[in-house]
């Protein structure tokens, strides 16, 4: 097993041992399954279900959770001194980022998966349309990764975890919302290209109607790639400091 | 994974060349240099803030020297990183621990994270050594200070490393696993090379074989540690306050007495020193009763790094 898959399984380990992630679980639960109950009651009456349901809330409440998910990842080693047996165990700084950056994701994917019986319930009461769900749950996926990127990132610049999750937070709703300048200063252009820019850009046109474009796919890689490699570089200043 | 390799006979485990080590405008570790065969124990000793954490970072590939060189094993902290670090096992200071972690959890961690073959072996042969077996299954939250430094040195020595660094291991624990702590790190002698740092003289002595005295970020002092034990130990010290005279007055007669090699003052007296074989107590008393002075307190004084820095520094 490379260290990689090392720092995985610890991550992991790691969430599942901490009672913090039932009750992350729990929430995300409870506050889905309201959404769930409410759009379901509608669809007998008002209108069809909406597919892109669950997507939808969480492409909001991600700017919440992720930082939340990350703000631990490395700012506890910096302030525990475990860091310091991590960097100097031969292992690269990259493998430290990228096991990190993937035990949560992983436990991301955990949690979206537990909305997995609302679309099973879906199935049965409903004719949903499946194509669209899932082109939405994919893009909630990468847009998750996206987040929780960020979280890192915030995570590897501080060893005070609050200050990890604020700054995360912060520049998370910056990406979720900036947007809303272009409507402000009535530009078109500008406001087309801030669009362009922020989260719900590429989702919200796109994955949320059940349009999968690559031009988004590789909006949300590439943010994961540069918010990576900042991380890395990040963990590597330590050493210079 | 490459595995460790024993150490080759002859060469040199740790080399420091001249090493400076510069945070912003303050100077950590001024040109500093000394070596480790295999099968040495050589202590760092010094006061805090004396340089001996800002070494051991440097040779285990925490941080860069801003000059010099050290070489771990033949291999450049900062060119052959990745060799030097698959040759250190390091513990830290302040004993880095994971708490929500098992004991077993916690060394395979680090024995998985290295790479090691037979790890789960390996973990076992440690946690017996250490005599954590029976708690391997506890969380590492609920283990006492002595036993987490027991778990951080078999974290330390889980991928056999031809080199150990140790920093401070025997801080804050009790003089029962100090003994422990201190017999430990003398077993490793016969297979591994060990870098222990103190601001204790006396476990220096005893644990290690070589010394290097650090004395704000320079090396005032190296070289075995019996010699230490005769040269650094100017004498015996007795702190004395007397009244009756001036201050001044009392000084000279001090100064003149046989057997006295200085006075200085301290608190309200003075402190006399002398040979280690001289005995000042019989003559100091004469002279007090002669000159009709009143003794107020006597006492011995004992020998501190911090005497023994003054010393030093006194002499370059």
């Amino acid at each position: 097993m490379g260290a990689i898959g090392v720092i995985v399984r610890r991550e992991l380990g790691q969430y599942f041992a901490s009672p913090l992630a039932y009750v992350i679980g729990a929430a995300f639960l409870i506050l889905t399954g309201v959404q769930f109950n409410n759009d379901l009651t509608l669809s007998i009456t008002v209108r069809p279900v909406n597919p892109a349901l669950i997507p939808d809330f969480l492409s909001i409440i991600l700017v919440l959770l992720a930082p939340l998910l990350t703000m631990r990842l490395l700012a506890e080693e910096s302030r525990e001194g475990t860091i310091e047996l991590l960097l100097t165990a031969p292992i690269s700084d990259t493998s430290i980022v990228i096991g990190k950056f993937l035990g949560a994701w992983i436990y991301y994917t955990f949690l979206l998966l537990l909305t997995l019986p609302y679309q099973i319930i879906l199935i049965n009461v409903a004719s949903p349309d499946l194509a669209h769900t899932m082109a939405a749950h994919l893009g909630i996926w990468l847009y998750g990764g996206a987040c929780l990127a960020v979280g890192l990132m915030f995570s590897a610049m501080t060893e005070n975890q609050i200050v990890a999750a604020f700054l995360s937070t912060i520049t998370l709703l910056t990406l979720y919302m900036g947007e809303s300048v272009g409507q402000i200063v009535a530009n078109v252009d500008l406001a087309a290209f801030l669009f362009n820019l922020v989260l719900r850009g590429h989702y919200a046109p796109s994955f949320a109607v059940g349009v999968v474009r690559a031009e988004d796919i590789v909006y949300f890689a590439g943010m994961i790639v540069i918010m990576l490699y900042i991380a890395i570089r990040l963990l590597e200043s330590r050493r210079w400091r | 994974m490459t595995q460790v390799s024993p150490p080759e006979s002859g060469l040199v485990m740790i080399e420091v060349k001249q090493l400076v080590k510069r945070y912003g405008p303050v100077t950590a570790l001024d040109h500093i240099s000394f070596e480790a065969k295999p099968g040495e124990i050589v202590g760092l000793l010094g006061a805090n803030g004396a340089g001996k954490t800002t070494t051991m970072r440097i040779l285990t590939g925490f941080m860069p020297p801003t000059e010099g060189t050290a070489r771990i094993a033949g291999f450049d902290v900062l060119t052959d990183s990745m060799e030097v670090r698959r040759r250190v096992g390091y513990l830290p200071e302040r004993v880095p621990v994971y708490p929500d972690m098992t004991v077993e959890g916690y060394v395979l961690f680090w024995a998985n994270l290295r790479g090691l073959k037979n790890a789960k072996q390996r973990v076992h042969s440690v946690l017996q050594r250490f005599d954590l077996m029976d708690r391997r299954y506890k969380l590492v939250r609920s283990l006492s200070k002595g036993l987490r430094q027991r778990l951080g040195l078999a974290q330390a020595l889980v991928h056999d490393p031809a080199v150990v660094i140790l920093d401070e291991p025997t801080i804050g624990i009790d003089a029962q696993q100090v003994i422990e702590v201190r017999n430990t790190v003398r077993s490793l002698r016969e297979a591994h090379t060990v870098l222990f740092s103190s601001h204790i003289l006396t476990e220096v002595e005893q644990v290690c074989d070589r010394v290097v005295i650090l004395h704000q970020g320079r090396v005032v002092a190296s070289g075995s540690t019996d010699i230490l034990s005769k040269q650094m130990k100017p004498g015996t010290h007795l702190y004395v306050a007397l009244q009756g005279k001036k201050k001044n007055e009392i000084r000279k007669l001090l100064e003149k007495l046989d057997g006295v090699t200085g006075v200085r003052e301290h608190e309200a007296g003075f402190v006399l020193s002398s040979d280690a074989n001289t005995d000042l107590r019989a003559t100091l008393s004469e002279m007090i009763a002669a000159q009709r002075l009143t003794l107020l307190e006597m006492r011995p004084m004992e020998t501190t790094l911090e005497d023994i820095f003054l010393n030093l520094v006194g002499k370059k």
